[in-house]
């Protein structure tokens, strides 16, 4: 895993700390965990993912689209951002 | 055997040990490239038999009797049309940039032009006139799908698939309605079963639902027979006994003051518990055959009579509808619209979904729209206006007061969570009063009003 990769999982962890649920440590998390599923945040909370990914990342939803399920895990985010900053998944 | 081992047997190690030794050679050989050629081919007969049967029940609507010829047009009409547009998936990146942006919206608009011909040429000739609404009545159930399918290659996702992987959803062996049960190739690889263990956990989780499914009915056979009086096995076994409340539409066709207010009241939670389980009996088959064939799908219901808030009923009690309404219009207008103003962002987005969308997909499959019958279009969709309207400003306010919940607020106390849920109800049962039926926009207000002692 690369240093800007690791500096972006920070940075989402670090955005996802400030979203969840009481009781749910995130860092109890594997990349493959279902965020919504595992309780650590509700359905809604993937359109203030999104709205951080536009203004963090600079990704624009309007030209690629978006899947709630692309969102759904650590992993599937990084892999997003990986996939708009043009590098391939580490 | 506690009742959590019974609740969850499909969870218990001896449960999946006894069923993958019993099922253990046919569970190797249904590896999941195996099970796709099966789905695939079961999938090409679906293709054949669904428009088919669609066009004999538009031909008893329509006034004609089709043929054959009439069957063989339409089937290979719409292959050829589903054909065409999975092909312009496969090589999205060299399409019209405006084919690129609103896939959707081009999609949506072969459905259209079908349409306008139909009501400007109004063809007489039975072949023609069979074909073009045969064609018609059946594109609503492939124009979600293809959604999908186009939404995927609109994000890149298509790379290594091929016709075979998006068949087995755009015709789907495991049946269902309009609404995609499943989603498209991005959600049903996410939960397809990998390896002999998975499938059978899978499969003991369908089975799983046919149970719920069957435990629904049953509760809608005691809605129906004990509280409204309709003559069912249920009721006949006990006996007869009901007070025999007129069913909701009833009452409101009826008036104010034709029936007390406690019948009104229970008529109106009645009717939304008879829905719910209607609901559950429904998609657990649906959901259950996905699960049979390896994809461990998300329940469509999922116990909404315990949701906390409305947009959480409303993500429990039809899921993938929902998922339909958030992918085609709720996600791409959040993604387009007033970026820069929160609020109408959200309020835009929730409207253009649980309003307009679901306007829209109840319009293009109805009768009367296809034959250009205006008039009975407004009368079909005059309530169903009102109780968007209701559902999408409540879905509005309840996720913006979830937003403002700040994220590690304490759980609520139990008082607090009954009171929460029955006010979840009490909306739902309330603009359930605008769902259907044939009653004016002021019957139903003279009803809700004639509840709380006005009228």
């Amino acid at each position: 895993m690369n240093d800007s990769r690791e500096h972006q999982r920070q940075a989402l962890l670090g955005f996802l700390r400030s979203i969840q649920k009481a009781g749910r440590p995130v860092t109890d998390l594997t990349d493959s965990d279902s965020l919504v599923a595992s309780g650590l945040i509700d359905s809604l909370a993937i359109l203030q993912i999104v709205t951080w990914l536009e203004t963090t990342c600079g990704i624009d939803f309007a030209v690629r689209g978006v899947a709630p399920e692309e969102l759904a895990t650590i992993g599937g985010i990084l892999g997003v951002i990986d996939q708009e900053s043009g590098r391939s998944p580490a | 055997m506690t009742w959590d081992q019974l609740r969850h047997f499909h969870r218990q190690p001896q449960v999946i040990g006894w069923w993958m030794q019993h099922l253990g050679p046919v569970l190797h050989w249904l590896a999941p490239q195996q099970r796709r050629i099966v789905l695939a081919g079961a999938a090409v007969l679906v293709a054949i038999a669904r428009p088919t049967m669609d066009l004999r029940k538009a031909g008893t609507r329509f006034g004609f009797e089709p043929g054959w010829l009439e069957a063989a047009l339409v089937v290979l009409l719409l292959a050829a049309w589903l054909w065409g547009w999975y092909r312009a998936a496969q090589r999205f990146r060299s399409l019209p940039a405006l084919v690129q942006r609103h896939p959707l919206l081009c999609l949506h608009s072969g459905f259209w032009a079908l349409l306008l011909v139909l009501w400007l040429a109004r063809p007489g000739t039975p072949p023609v006139q069979g074909t073009l609404v045969g064609c018609a009545v059946a594109m609503p159930f492939l124009l979600w799908r293809l959604g999908y399918l186009l939404l995927a290659a609109q994000r890149g996702r298509l790379a290594g698939t091929s016709l075979r992987d998006h068949l087995i959803y755009l015709w789907p062996p495991w049946g269902g309605t309009d609404t995609p049960y499943g989603k498209g190739h991005d959600y049903l690889k996410s939960v397809q079963a990998h390896d002999a263990e998975a499938l059978a956990r899978s499969q003991l989780a369908g089975l799983k639902l046919f149970v719920l499914a069957a435990v629904c009915a049953i509760g809608k056979d005691l809605v129906e027979g004990l509280l409204f009086g309709e003559d069912n096995g249920i009721r006949r076994a006990l006996g007869g006994v009901t007070p025999g409340i007129p069913m909701l539409q009833a009452q409101i066709e009826a008036g104010p003051g034709a029936h007390p207010v406690w019948m009104g009241w229970l008529a109106l939670y009645g009717e939304l518990f008879r829905l719910v389980l209607r609901m559950g009996a429904n998609g657990h088959v649906i959901v259950g055959c996905l699960r049979l064939f390896g994809f461990h799908a998300f329940r469509n219901t999922y116990k909404p009579l315990l949701a906390e808030s409305i947009v959480e009923f409303w993500n429990r009690y039809y899921f993938y509808f929902k998922e339909l309404l958030v992918n085609t219009f709720f996600l791409p207008t959040f993604t387009r619209w007033f970026r820069r103003h929160p609020e109408l962002r959200l309020c835009t987005a929730v409207f253009a979904a649980a309003f307009l969308g679901n306007l829209y997909y109840h319009a293009i499959k109805s009768v009367p729209l296809v034959r250009g019958d205006w008039a009975a279009l407004a009368a079909m969709f005059h309530p169903r206006l009102t109780y968007c309207f209701l559902l999408a400003a409540g879905i509005w306010l309840s996720m913006r007061r979830q937003q403002r919940r700040p994220g590690q607020s304490a759980p609520r106390s139990l008082p607090r969570r009954a009171l929460a849920i029955f006010g979840v109800w009490t909306f739902f049962a309330v603009i359930h009063v605008w769902h259907r039926g044939e009653a004016s926009f002021g019957e139903r207000i003279g009803f809700v009003t004639s509840l709380i002692g006005f009228g």
